[in-house]
């Protein structure tokens, strides 16, 4: 048994860990979106102020990794929407043995993400830059005194942000879920061999829905 | 047969075995996809489940949910509970009217079923409970009424529907809001159908009593309570005036406006005399929360902003109100409540990335053409195949989510009705509106589900008692279907569709 929940207790530390950053990531992440987009609408519609051109792409950049850094948790407090329906029709022991196989088709899918996301990181497709996210050497502000940046004017050379910094959200969230996955593995393996088994619950867990 | 046109029962499949919406859009194609020999077609399945995702029309999802969230926890849910119950409370039934009419009220801040029966469901439940009503009865309540947040604008399902299918948002929104009315209208009168059979209690007028508001709060209502009785007034003259064939110029159009400024704030006076002090209070507290869905509906309709930028505006009053003007939060709250909408918009995010995905395969396997010469071949008359789709959405509604099933069945279904004649909105609201039911209806309902746990009543009790609601829905659902002026009149009086 030991054989199991040794690297169990190993992965949950892991994954607790882990996955408490990303929330806290992530719930900036959203925040930032707001403050972005807030910012797009004041300046198109104050007057001296033009439109800008980045807050649209900055604020899906933050939406990407919002998503990524918080679906694992999301997984992980079975927060994926399922039918459960057939699974706890039958009898326990073969309901396991039955969710032990999604979990495993799951794991292979989460796997095959994590490879393509990394090829295509690597690839070609992660060597072109984001349309309009610039690295700020320097932040001109246009008059003297006022609180926001009417133009992000960059005096050094301008760096483009490289897509692939957007792309690895996926492939991140990807990565995380499948380290969930196994814990799910693990947990669910554990369960079958003693069902009397203690079961120890995130103690940071939280259920929202959606629809 | 091809082996990629098994995509769909292999999806089907998998997903009665219990495996995550998620995967199952996944694995059916991927698995697919290697049996087929077309496995280099994997990367494109990868990259389409990240460019679906990227998306600035679906942000508006996270920030809807954000500013439900906002609206619940800052106290706002309790005032327009109370507000109902001032306004309905001494009906016969009058607490389950109040509930219904809360839904109608908090549809217009949140875009979703399950945030109404969770809000709702605590403050009114016990309510109800205490008053004489069954729990079973007002878990029923709760639940069927909540159905009508997600069709009622702001509505996260619309916004998916919207992004999936390539319509406006801002028209499906127009075109929710009648439907939604008339679901709440609706099962209002099944209550009072059920009042004299189930001996409801009467309720008297509940207003509470000793109500206090804040000097700043005073202001800000007595202000925007003229506004929005003067605008109303404004509105109507405008369409008036159309009909009539007489257009007002610019500076006609603002004396017009202040005019009916003033005939407001005189005819508020008058109607202050007749209310209690209590009434009074109660009322105006309702006015702020209440800006939500006109700032929404405002700023989309004069085409100021974006839906996207609309539900950043919203989440923007949310917190100016609750932190200034209400009070009732602190900076401390905040990181709770964006952890709670970013965990819930994740999952949703990523289930659309996977649809698309899965679209990509749905395309490549000419199922679409296939499925289309079935129904088609069933019968040529769109009345009687919108019955049928009607059923099987309603069965479809019966396991699977709203946001969900419009993913995988809105591009197979949407084409074929288009090309029958049925107007883009009208199908996009009969199956949001079908589909969203569906959240009420046993055996798998998330909402169901919710009010069970909000009120320690068992699923099946609930089930069994929902169904008068959920006759209600259905008829208004062949109401919407076979009567399009329903959804389409308000998008085409605001010029969003042809």
């Amino acid at each position: 048994m030991s054989v199991l929940t040794a690297p169990l207790g190993l992965l949950a530390a892991l994954n607790t860990a882990v996955l408490r950053l990303g929330r806290t990531l992530a719930w900036m992440a959203l925040g930032l979106m707001v403050l972005v987009i807030l910012i797009q609408v004041v300046f198109r519609y104050v007057p001296f102020l033009d439109a800008l051109p980045w807050p649209e792409e900055a604020a899906r950049f933050m939406m990407l990794w919002m998503t990524g850094l918080i679906a694992p948790s999301a997984y992980r407090w079975g927060g994926f929407v399922a039918i459960d329906m057939v699974p706890r029709m039958l009898p326990v022991r073969i309901g396991m043995v039955l969710n032990l196989a999604i979990l495993a088709v799951s794991l292979l899918v989460l796997i095959q993400g994590v490879r393509l996301g990394w090829a295509d990181l690597t690839g070609l497709g992660g060597r072109f830059d984001t349309a309009a996210l610039w690295v700020p050497v320097h932040i001109d502000y246009a008059w003297q005194g006022m609180l926001l940046p009417t133009d992000i004017n960059f005096v050094a050379e301008p760096t483009k942000i490289a897509r692939k910094y957007m792309m690895a959200s996926l492939t991140l969230g990807l990565f995380l879920m499948a380290l969930v996955n196994v814990e799910l593995i693990l947990r669910s393996l554990i369960k079958l061999v003693n069902p009397d088994a203690p079961v120890d619950a995130d103690p940071d867990m939280i259920i929202a829905g959606a629809d | 047969m091809p082996v990629l046109l098994w995509f769909l029962p292999a999806f089907l499949v998998l997903l009665m075995l219990g495996m995550p919406v998620f995967f199952a859009l996944l694995a059916a194609p991927g698995v697919l996809l290697v049996l087929d020999d077309q496995a280099r077609m994997m990367a494109t399945l990868y990259r389409n489940v990240y460019s679906g995702m990227d998306s600035f029309p679906l942000m508006a999802l996270p920030f809807f949910m954000l500013a439900g969230e906002l609206m619940n926890r800052g106290g706002i849910t309790l005032r327009l509970v109370e507000f109902s119950q001032a306004i309905m409370g001494h009906l016969r039934g009058g607490l389950a009217h109040v509930n219904i009419l809360s839904s109608i009220l908090f549809a217009g801040l949140s875009g979703s079923a399950v945030a109404d029966t969770s809000a709702l469901g605590s403050t009114l439940i016990p309510a109800m409970e205490k008053n004489g009503y069954s729990r079973r009865f007002a878990a029923a309540v709760t639940a069927a009424s909540s159905v009508i947040g997600p069709i009622i604008p702001p509505s996260g399902i619309m916004i998916i529907y919207a992004y999936v299918m390539g319509e406006s948002v801002a028209a499906l929104f127009l075109a929710g809001i009648v439907p939604g009315v008339m679901v709440g209208v609706g099962l209002m009168v099944m209550v009072r159908l059920l009042a004299d059979r189930y001996d409801l209690p009467k309720a008297e007028r509940v207003v509470h009593k000793d109500q206090e508001i804040s000097a700043a709060e005073n202001v800000v209502s007595f202000i925007l309570l003229r506004i929005n009785l003067g605008g109303v007034l404004f509105g109507l003259s405008l369409i008036f005036t159309g009909v009539l064939g007489v257009t007002l110029g610019g500076t006609g159009r603002w004396i017009a406006f202040a005019a009916f400024l003033v005939a407001a704030h005189f005819l508020l006076m008058a109607l202050r005399a007749r209310v209690s002090h209590d009434f009074r209070l109660t009322c105006k507290k309702a006015v702020v929360p209440l800006q939500t869905p006109i700032i929404i509906l405002g700023g989309i309709l004069v085409g100021v902003f974006t839906p996207t930028e609309a539900s950043v505006i919203a989440v923007a009053y949310a917190i100016l109100i609750s932190f200034f003007i209400l009070r009732s939060m602190k900076l401390r709250d905040l990181p709770a409540i964006l952890t709670k909408s970013a965990l819930g918009s994740s999952t949703v995010l990523l289930l659309v990335g996977a649809a698309v995905a899965f679209k990509t395969v749905v395309s490549l396997s000419h199922a679409p053409e296939t499925l289309a010469g079935f129904i088609l071949s069933l019968s040529e008359n769109p009345y009687t195949l919108l019955f049928l789709i009607n059923i099987l959405l309603f069965i479809v509604g019966m396991f699977l989510d709203a946001g969900p099933a419009i993913i995988i069945l809105g591009p197979i279904l949407g084409p074929i009705f288009t090309d029958i004649g049925v107007h883009p909105v009208h199908f996009a609201i009969i199956m949001s509106v079908n589909l969203t039911v569906g959240l009420a209806t046993p055996p798998m309902g998330l909402v169901l589900f919710v009010a069970s746990s909000v009120s320690g009543e068992r699923v099946e009790t609930i089930s069994k008692a929902i169904l008068p609601f959920l006759a209600v829905e259905v008829l208004v659902i062949f109401l919407i279907t076979y009567v399009p002026a329903i959804s389409l009149t308000i998008p085409r009086l605001t010029g969003f569709i042809q």
